[in-house]
């Protein structure tokens, strides 16, 4: 109640005639009520009891969430974040060494980046994730549904058939091999056509569209309230081009940032970003870097490198607040990212998975 | 659609002119504002902004799609969804052929074929559907002068004699094949800008850009300052235009790129990020492993590029008449490779016993593969995948006539096990 005019939501034009008619904090002016104030400064008795509308919702925002209600911010013991981290879904990825370097998989509630060379297998890996949200939950996975928003034009509905196909017969292996009852409800939904219908797909052509599409994230989210993954298939291209002003940028792709922690937040979804590499030129050599600069690095919660050594894929976990680094092998297979094991090089044709 | 002005977002006549006082007219001007700046711009409360925004947002944000319907279209429609290149093995890896509605580059050193490769795909969009074409005209932008009409229907004539068996068809088929000579980089960009009406107009179905590297290369000089980054906002305008246009019309875009030299500046550039050695390189000479020479040859305009393309082919040297396809970036292909040579109908694969023979000691056959030899699992990065130049192959050829071993195709198989 306390609390300076100055600080409320209204009207800049409104916030300067109050400061100039001495008003000074929101207390005095939910005692003057909509007359006199209208009087005072010279405004409509509507626009008066509009204003006021907006102070008294504030300030019993305030008061509820000074009293420890549920407000905008949260706050919680670290007991219970532990609860609620060992009860989280993990978005498993079907290559095992990567889900173990993730610690599980891809984690709901934050941001995971991946960047990679071209070629690498970052956008499979997106499509994977894609139809491996939508395991039902009796066979380990989260039974969601995903976002895929493109930027480059490299979503392939035919490869994403395949994976979805995979998954599909791979389940139905699990299911064969170990009959429990929920099996065969679930997998009677689980099929490739429906698979494909809950990935909503959005092409955006250039950093406006991208922008929009970000800020209509949570009314989306909120329509269709199964989504547990969102996948930005190329953050960085509409940004690399047509920008002269970095500074213009970086307030952008932080503003994007923040927007997607607080929607993978309140949605309990997954955010998983595709990034490129670019040259930097050192004084003698040059090395390939994560593009968007280093501001960007610190967006990601977790961070992936997809590289190669020889004809070797590798992936390296380069940030992580749980996980250490570490790097895997793994190989793109017809139906979808493979661990490499040497067992698994003989029986490679076979669709065989490490995992179970 | 970032351009679209705020009035047709269907904001109020007063707002969008108070807003046009602060030169924001458009949706692109009005979402790169903060929210505080659009509350002192707009002069609305914090909720009312907002909204606004949401509004606004609605106005440019792209139509959503899932999967499913998108599958649909396609399978409405299959013979659109790609240009089959008459090369049988080639349109199997890539799923029926040059995919429409993405980019797709073809890299080669001097004198591999790349021209002679976009002629003959010139030849077949004009082909009927019935025959595997696209029934439509061709827009071929030629930078280097190389483009020649005598070839072009020497190569009509004899891949389908059959169906061009009058000069009336063939002349017919030339009328439908548009060349623009661009020779520099604005020229280019702006051309690529006006593709739009062009292919409306004249229903083209193919359009080709041989080359993007020689005008950019020319006129961008990297070791300049200030050089890359322009380049790098040239190559990247012009991708994603012409991605658009291959989207929004679901044609395919091909485009040629030259070779460079990449001088591994010692260890750095082997860490971890980078790293490609093929076998191809190490032929060269550099038995040790490990210690590499100055440098490999590999695709020109670096590696945002190779991000731009979807798809990658590269043209290479094997030995002299015989040249070598690989497919070294595709989203639905592994990384293959095929042996063609040039003939007066264009290219022709060779046939798949002639280099059975020749993998048949260094490639790992399993059991129910024992048709596609030519596919192997591994890749390498497609924007450092080094390329035999014809020196290199001649070279080859006179030191494996010395040496009684294995010819220079070792396979990465073989060093992996």
């Amino acid at each position: 109640m306390q609390r300076e005019v100055g600080t409320l939501p209204l009207a800049p034009a409104l916030r300067a005639r109050l400061a100039a008619a001495g008003f000074q904090t929101a207390q005095e002016l939910l005692d003057t009520g909509p007359c006199g104030l209208s009087k005072e400064i010279g405004i409509s008795r509507e626009e008066a009891l509009e204003a006021l509308q907006v102070v008294r919702q504030e300030c019993h925002g305030d008061t509820a969430r000074a009293a420890g209600g549920s407000g905008a911010t949260r706050k919680c013991t670290a007991l219970e974040l532990l609860e609620e981290e060992q009860t989280q879904g993990f978005i498993i990825t079907f290559c095992s060494a990567l889900d173990n370097i993730l610690g599980g998989g891809v984690q709901l509630t934050k941001i995971t980046e991946i960047c990679g060379a071209p070629g690498v297998g970052k956008t499979q890996l997106c499509m994977q994730l894609a139809v491996d949200v939508q395991i039902p939950e009796c066979f380990g996975g989260v039974a969601g549904e995903a976002v895929f928003i493109d930027t480059e034009g490299s979503f392939m509905v035919d490869r994403v058939v395949d994976i979805a196909a995979a998954c599909v017969q791979h389940c139905h292996l699990i299911a064969e091999a170990q009959p429990e009852e929920d099996h065969g409800k679930a997998l009677e939904t689980f099929s490739v056509e429906n698979i494909l219908s809950h990935i909503y797909c959005f092409r955006c052509r250039d950093y406006t569209e991208l922008l929009a599409q970000v800020y209509l994230l949570p009314e989306f989210l909120a329509e269709h309230s199964k989504v547990r993954l969102v996948v930005i298939d190329g953050i960085a291209f509409p940004f690399r081009h047509d920008f002269e002003d970095l500074a213009l940028r970086t307030r952008l792709l932080n503003g994007l940032a923040q927007q997607l922690i607080i929607t993978a937040n309140e949605h309990r979804a997954a955010v998983v970003l595709t990034n490129q590499m670019t040259t930097r030129i050192g004084q003698s050599q040059s090395t390939l870097v994560p593009a968007l600069g280093e501001s960007w690095g610190h967006a990601a919660t977790v961070r992936l490198i997809f590289h190669w050594d020889n004809t070797q894929r590798l992936a390296t976990l380069y940030k992580s607040p749980s996980q250490k680094e570490s790097t895997i092998a793994y190989e793109i297979t017809v139906q979808f990212h493979h661990c490499w094991l040497h067992v698994l090089m003989e029986t490679r044709c076979h669709s065989i998975f490490c995992r179970f | 659609m970032a351009a679209k002005k705020l009035r047709r977002a269907q904001l109020s006549q007063e707002m969008c002119e108070r807003l046009s006082r602060y030169q924001i007219t458009t949706c692109q001007d009005f979402l790169c504002l903060s929210l505080l700046e659009l509350m002192k711009v707009t002069g609305q409360s914090y909720h009312e902004v907002q909204k606004l925004l949401c509004k606004v947002s609605r106005a440019c944000a792209p139509k959503m799609q899932t999967a499913y319907e998108m599958k649909l279209r396609k399978s409405v429609n299959p013979s659109s969804a790609f240009l089959s290149t008459t090369l049988h093995s080639l349109d199997r890896v890539l799923h029926g052929g040059v995919p429409c509605g993405s980019l797709t580059e073809i890299t080669s050193p001097p004198g591999c074929g790349k021209t002679q490769f976009c002629i003959m795909l010139s030849v077949l969009a004009t082909l009927p559907v019935s025959m595997g074409g696209l029934d439509g005209a061709v827009i071929y932008i030629d930078t280097e002068s190389a483009f020649s009409a005598e070839r072009l229907i020497e190569i009509a004539a004899n891949r389908f004699p059959a169906y061009y068996d009058s000069d009336e068809k063939l002349l017919c088929m030339t009328r439908s094949i548009h060349l623009y000579r661009e020779l520099t980089c604005c020229s280019v960009l702006k051309r690529i800008m006006s593709l739009e009406e062009d292919i409306i107009l004249k229903k083209v179905k193919l359009v080709i850009i041989d080359s993007v590297a020689s005008v950019v290369r020319k006129e961008f000089d990297t070791k300049l300052q200030g050089n890359l980054a322009e380049r790098s906002n040239f190559l990247n305008r012009g991708a994603s235009v012409l991605k658009y246009l291959a989207e929004e019309f679901t044609i395919p875009v091909i485009l040629t790129n030259q070779i460079t030299t990449a001088l591994s500046s010692g260890p750095g550039l082997r860490a971890d990020l980078v790293s490609p050695a093929d076998d191809l390189s190490l032929s060269e000479g550099s038995s040790v492993s490990g210690k590499r020479d100055s440098g490999y040859v590999t695709a020109a305009l670096g590696n945002t590029w190779s991000h731009s393309v979807n798809t990658r082919l590269i043209l290479q040297y094997h030995d002299l008449p015989t040249r070598q396809l690989l497919v070294a970036k595709s989203p639905v292909a592994p990384f293959s490779t095929f042996f063609y040579t040039i003939e007066k109908s264009g290219l022709i694969l060779q046939g798949l016993l002639t280099f059975f023979k020749l993998w048949y000691s260094t490639v790992r056959i399993s059991p129910d593969r024992k048709d596609q030899t030519n596919l192997v699992w591994e890749g390498t990065n497609p924007a450092l995948q080094p390329i035999r130049v014809r020196n290199t192959a001649l070279k080859d050829t006179l030191h494996d006539a010395a040496l009684p071993s294995t010819t220079g195709e070792t396979s990465r198989n073989t060093s992996n096990l």
